[in-house]
């Protein structure tokens, strides 16, 4: 009795419920008409010195208020995810190139319209990162890439190695002596990838129309391999200790540098100002060239200004993205953060010449390349540097460890499609 | 039986009062109690109208996950669905007290008894039910914090949320099992799964072991009767319990460093053993992850050991002693049942700690070292691979579903030493 009471009450509601369903207008769509007169614009942690005096002339002539907060450029992205939905996001951020494919696969950054005249201010590959089939999804405020520190203490300019080779043998003596010479992280595939794709090596070819084919990839040709097999006879010489290896091995080589160990390192302008706190007075130098001739290349970072697909005043935002990223604004943001602008006119401008960081960044990035902005990317990194760390500590050979981390690529490229 | 029978035919007023209450409160108006009867209509329409917009959107976006982009986020919708579920038992659970309470009073009625006023079930409520009234706000609390995350990511293991289904450019879909039936299909994964799956068995068994062993060890030692100084050694191995695990960590492997670490540089080289490789061999880091975990893991069960210690009766260690036994019998027959008898959940828990042990596999060597052909480190244990594998390509659904298939494992292990044990017996 009780119980078909209690049925007969559950199933009431329940119909109710199916009565009440989902109608399709209880949210409005249409978020454009809200007419917001200010936007928020995250910057860099510890940058936005650079931006501020732009911003303030943008702010009198446009007639809106610019709120500047700073937010480390690698984790804005993450960030977006909750706050743009939320409605707390900003409307303008600031991240790294690598980032770009997955924040255009989620939709979380508003394409633009630039033409084709602006594009060509900007260092060609430093645009490319921004431009993702045939769209462009933001502007490039600076590049970075990998240069060498040397101890100028231990090492005069005159009498720096300029081949790898010398490098080698400078080391195997430096080593004889209870010293290092030259240091790098050539277990990972963002300090090693610039030998490999000098020797021939890629990681995603580009088709005729210049989209990256994940299907195509070059880290197990012929070149790749002679390059891995190069790579490991500095460790084989033990000029590259063990203890460098590895996730942790970034703070060992970093601690050698600094406390006047090594000789010299390869490593990436966020270090100019750390080593300097150390108190080390070091040089800087492009990378060395291999024993083929060519220069070792190495990776480009590029950070870009984007806009914020949650960004409720669009077309403000992306005004302002162009404003801070002319020429003007780029070099007074360089002459505050010593970032080299990615303006093709500047970089050969005697303030970035006069900078000595940013001259090396300049002159490296001849021969720097993008690591590929898409979302496949994500797949590369681990194989890859398992197949480099496994080379490089001799537990198996160049060719198979390489053929490995492809076919680990290509598999977790297929499995982490839709 | 009898009474029950020649009770039924005057339960008119039981079932008219229980079929009114379909609308909350007129059962109990029609049981002419009034204040009572007004609250519950009064609670049932508040209930009903503030709820009814999440009642809405909630089983609508728990259903659909979205229909249009960029105005639904699949994943707020889910939350915004489970949260609805969640309010819609507790409001089955009341409008089922409700009828039940229409039901007793319209029975009383038939009966012949006195119907009870609002003041005296206020009473009631105040006396016979006054442990529900106390543990309610947390249960409630509960129920947001602890159930409605386990919902969720049970939740997620059966939708497609990944990169590729993300707000606000695309939707999320319930795809059933497909994400379970996709772990066991890729080959990436399967190849690595039980390899993974073997060292994580081990370091569970060992490591846990280990750390028991010493504590118990550690804890009969100090608590000899000889022993002087007794509090000094207590604070001695105490200490590494004293400073935070991760800090612990971090120095370790700066300590267990191949080249420059002072275990190879100072201390091996003092004893004029050769250099060991203990980050680039697993074999050694799985030597040194076994160590430090013991090193971290003793002190607390030596606590906890040490307390039971004081609570054996001493007359038992004498009645052993008039009987001639020796040190050993009477470890192995006295102190060490009483020690596993009260200590059992101590020790399993000890055993579930160590298996999802992320902090000491990742912080020390990131799992590593690099293995040939394989998608995880040479010691790597199931969380830090499900890690490394989906966190870091955004493979959110494939996550929770490693996880619950993780839980399903550890809960079951766990219930059934739980249930073998002695400790929770007498409850």
């Amino acid at each position: 009795m009780k119980k078909s009471v209690l049925i007969a009450a559950v199933s009431t509601l329940g119909l109710l419920l199916a009565a009440c369903g989902p109608s399709n207008s209880s949210k409005s769509s249409d978020t454009s008409a809200t007419k917001t007169k200010s936007l928020t614009v995250w910057a860099d942690k510890d940058k936005s010195d650079g931006i501020k005096s732009a911003v303030k002339q943008f702010e009198k002539d446009n007639n809106v208020k610019v709120k500047i907060v700073e937010k480390a450029y690698a984790d804005q992205l993450e960030s977006l995810r909750l706050d743009g939905p939320a409605g707390s996001g900003p409307d303008i951020i600031t991240i790294p190139s690598d980032q770009i494919g997955t924040a255009t696969t989620e939709g979380l950054l508003k394409p633009l319209t630039v033409s084709k005249a602006t594009q060509k201010q900007y260092t060609d590959s430093a645009m490319q990162s921004q431009i993702v089939k045939g769209k462009v999804y933001g502007l490039p405020r600076t590049i970075e890439t990998t240069f060498l520190y040397y101890n100028k203490k231990l090492l005069s300019e005159k009498d720096l190695p300029k081949t790898t080779d010398e490098w080698l043998t400078y080391s195997k003596q430096q080593v004889a002596a209870g010293k290092y010479g030259l240091l790098a992280l050539w277990d990972q595939v963002y300090y090693a990838g610039g030998i490999l794709s000098s020797y021939g090596g890629y990681i995603f070819n580009k088709d005729a129309k210049g989209n990256y084919d994940t299907s195509d990839i070059g880290l197990n040709n012929a070149g790749a391999v002679k390059a891995a097999t190069y790579i490991k006879s500095f460790y084989d010489a033990g000029v590259f200790p063990k203890g460098i290896l590895g996730d942790q091995g970034i703070n060992t080589l970093d601690s050698l540098f600094t406390e006047g160990k090594a000789a010299a390192v390869i490593s990436g302008p966020w270090n100019i100002q750390p080593y300097k706190k150390a108190g080390i007075d070091y040089g800087v130098a492009v990378l060395p060239t291999l024993p083929n001739g060519k220069h070792m290349r190495s990776y480009i970072g590029v950070k870009s200004w984007n806009v914020s697909s949650y960004s409720k005043n669009g077309a403000m935002a992306e005004k302002l993205v162009k404003y801070l990223s002319n020429k003007q604004n780029l070099l007074t943001a360089f002459k505050k953060t010593q970032e080299v602008p990615a303006v093709k006119s500047l970089v050969n401008s005697t303030a970035v010449k006069n900078s000595i960081g940013a001259e090396t960044v300049a002159k490296q990035s001849q021969y720097a390349e993008l690591t590929p902005s898409i979302s496949a990317m994500d797949q590369v990194w681990d194989p890859a540097n398992n197949a480099l760390q496994v080379i490089n500590t001799g537990k198996q050979a160049p060719k198979t460890a390489l053929d490995n981390a492809v076919k680990t690529i290509k598999s977790a490229i297929k499995a982490n499609k839709k | 039986m009898a009474q029950r029978i020649e009770v039924k035919p005057q339960r008119r007023h039981a079932r008219i009062a229980a079929a009114l209450s379909i609308i909350p409160g007129l059962g109990q108006l029609y049981n002419r109690q009034w204040v009572k009867g007004i609250f519950y209509l009064l609670v049932a329409g508040l209930y009903l109208n503030g709820f009814a917009n999440l009642f809405n959107m909630g089983f609508w976006g728990l259903i659909t996950l979205g229909t249009e982009v960029p105005r639904d986020n699949s994943i707020f919708l889910l939350a915004e669905g489970l949260i609805a579920v969640l309010v819609l038992a507790i409001g089955i659970l009341f409008y089922w007290l409700n009828l039940r309470d229409a039901y007793k009073t319209g029975e009383a009625i038939d009966n012949g008894e006195a119907v009870i006023s609002f003041k005296a079930s206020f009473h009631n409520v105040m006396d016979r039910d006054y442990p529900y009234l106390m543990v309610s706000p947390g249960v409630l609390l509960l129920v947001f914090t602890v159930i409605f995350p386990i919902l969720f990511s049970f939740a997620l293991a059966f939708t497609n949320y990944n990169l590729y289904h993300m707000a606000p450019a695309n939707l999320a879909d319930w795809v059933g099992l497909k994400t379970f039936a996709q772990i066991f299909t890729v080959d990436i994964w399967r190849s690595t799964f039980f390899s993974v799956l073997g060292w994580t068995v081990i370091w569970t068994l060992v490591a846990s072991t280990l750390s028991i062993v010493l504590g118990i060890f550690f804890a009969v030692l100090v608590h000899q009767k000889d022993l002087k100084f007794k509090k000094f050694w207590r604070i001695i191995l105490v200490l590494p319990w004293a400073v935070p695990g991760f800090v612990t960590i971090l120095v370790f492997a700066g300590m267990f460093n191949d080249s420059f670490g002072a275990i190879n540089t100072t201390i091996l080289h003092a004893l004029g053993i050769k250099a060991i490789p203990w980050l680039t061999e697993a074999k050694w880091t799985k030597v040194a992850l076994l160590t430090i975990q013991g090193w971290l893991g003793f002190p607390y069960i030596f606590i906890v050991t040490t307390g039971v210690l004081q609570s054996i009766p001493e007359d038992l260690y004498e009645a052993a002693l008039m009987d001639g036994a020796t040190a050993m019998q009477k470890f192995r027959q006295i102190t060490l049942p009483f020690i596993m008898m009260q200590m059992m959940p101590i020790i399993i828990t000890q055993y579930t700690f160590n298996f999802n042990n992320f902090n000491i596999i990742y912080l020390f060597n990131s799992g590593g070292p690099a293995m040939p052909n394989s998608t995880a480190g040479g010691t790597d244990i199931l969380v830090s691979w499900i890690y490394k594998l989906t966190l870091k390509s955004n493979q959110y659904a494939l996550a929770a579903a490693l996880t619950i298939l993780l839980s399903v494992f550890v809960i079951a292990i766990a219930l059934w030493q739980f249930r073998r044990s002695q400790a929770f017996k007498e409850g």
